[in-house]
């Protein structure tokens, strides 16, 4: 019997011991699960990845709702603080293609003789108006009074903007809405503006709507940019008879601009393809922007 | 990840693409390479991290343009390569361009959504511009990741048979 109790009591204890070994083996897995989970959970700080992607994303979506007036200020302040690389980044891109010849300085020359011209032709037709008004108004030679502001220029075209960051600013007279003129012609013109840098808005920008007038032609159209250095001259009715080739005027603009002067030439015309009552003007500038190192920005009232 | 070198990368690359490769009609889009870069090479927080930081210096390089849908393409497009990267490993250079070539695609398009959405104008042909820039992304990004893993300190193992 007494056998029999020991063997009993033994068996007890080894169950026991046994339970007690398994008890602490599974401890202990628990205990190495719960370090290695702690050392590979990616954290920063005390952020998890999920936690993290969601701040970004609030971050990235506050940008995306936040006035263009606040978001822009980054970008400008990148342009300001970044100028010099910039520049020579541009330097080497501009390096980069042949060494403009004798005969392309030449045409460049041609250009802005032409342009010259046509700016010439255009007031002298106004005045011919004028004079035949024979008002007694007080009359003034065109742009006479303004100042013209040379500024030295770095484009800023991809697929969808077209900008030119020029070396002037608001302590040097320029303002908001003020034209800009390159080998004569109008180019666009100034939509922000700092201390000592602005920021031109190329009449072939999407967001650009300018007045504008076609030669010999009495009517007064808007043109918006079409972003492919070029722009569309809009509700143009087809009674009008507009070629390939006409050339394009700046409307006056009281504060601006007190004289057409050519921006562009017509390089496309046909009717509007959603109202063929329409035409479907395009016009292109009358400059090489892509090549512009220096402008002039025109201050009416200095 | 050594965040300092990060920065200046960052920032060079943004200055290149903002200057030097501005005014051309088809280039790489070299922020766009360093995203997949860092989201194939990083671990999956600074992956993300460097999507985010990445996308924000591509919508600042732009003047003129909406802030936010570079920002939340480049981060989600990064995150989920990163969380891929977990799955498939992207360690031959064809699918490093494939890799680069598909998620400049949608990140092209998914930014010019955002764009369209916030009322900004569209490019003419975008889908051609878009398909140009990627697949030129695609052939060029490869070999920018060596210089950008000697930069950033990175061991690539690209000819390992892991």
């Amino acid at each position: 019997m007494r056998d029999a109790s020991c063997v009993l009591r033994e068996a007890k204890y080894d169950i026991r011991n046994t339970i007690y070994a398994m008890r602490n083996t599974i401890m202990a897995r628990k205990q190495t699960r719960a370090w290695i989970s702690k050392h590979n959970k990616p954290r920063l700080g005390s952020l998890s990845r999920r936690m993290l992607f969601t701040l970004y994303m609030l971050a990235a979506l506050i940008f995306f709702i936040a006035p263009e007036n606040w978001t822009k200020e980054f970008q400008f302040t990148f342009r300001r603080v970044f100028s010099w690389p910039l520049s020579i980044g541009r330097n080497i891109q501009l390096a980069a293609p042949a060494q403009p010849s004798l005969k392309d300085a030449l045409n460049r020359r041609e250009i802005q003789y032409q342009n010259y011209i046509a700016n010439l032709e255009q007031q002298l037709r106004i005045k011919h108006r004028e004079v035949e008004k024979l008002s007694n108004l007080r009359n003034r030679f065109p742009l006479q009074g303004a100042k013209l502001m040379r500024a030295q220029a770095t484009a800023s075209i991809d697929g969808l903007h077209s900008m030119l960051t020029i070396s002037r600013g608001k302590d040097d007279g320029l303002d908001k809405d003020q034209f800009v003129l390159a080998d004569n012609s109008i180019i666009g013109t100034i939509s922000d503006v700092s201390s000592r840098t602005a920021w031109v808005k190329l009449f072939t920008d999407p967001t650009s709507t300018i007045g504008v007038k076609i030669e010999q032609l009495d009517v007064d159209r808007t043109m918006k940019g079409n972003s492919n250095n070029s722009a569309k001259v809009q509700l143009f009715p087809i009674k009008y008879k507009v070629k390939v080739g006409d050339r394009v005027f700046a409307r006056t603009k009281p504060g601006f601009l007190d004289a057409p002067i050519i921006i562009g030439k017509v390089t496309q015309c046909k009717r509007d393809d959603e109202e063929p009552s329409l035409w479907d003007i395009t016009v292109e500038p009358v400059c090489d922007i892509e090549n512009l190192n220096d402008v002039t920005v025109i201050v009416m009232n200095p | 990840m050594r965040w300092f070198r990060f920065a200046a990368l960052v920032l060079l690359v943004a200055v290149l693409q903002a200057s030097a490769l501005a005014n051309l009609n088809i280039k790489p889009d070299l922020l766009l390479i360093l995203l997949v870069f860092f989201a194939i090479y990083c671990n999956t927080s600074d992956a993300i991290i460097s999507s985010f930081t990445i996308g924000f210096a591509a919508d600042i390089i732009i003047v003129g343009s909406a802030m936010g849908p570079q920002i939340i393409s480049f981060g989600l497009f990064g995150t989920a390569l990163a969380y891929l990267r977990r799955v498939i490993v992207i360690r031959k250079m064809p699918y490093q361009s494939l890799a680069i070539f598909i998620t400049a695609l949608l990140a092209g398009l998914l930014t010019h959504f955002l764009n369209l959405l916030k009322g900004e104008p569209a490019v003419p042909n975008i889908y051609a511009v878009l398909f140009w820039t990627s697949l030129f992304s695609g052939l060029v990004g490869p070999f920018l990741f060596l210089p950008s893993a000697w930069w950033m300190r990175i061991k690539i193992n690209r000819f390992s048979r892991r």
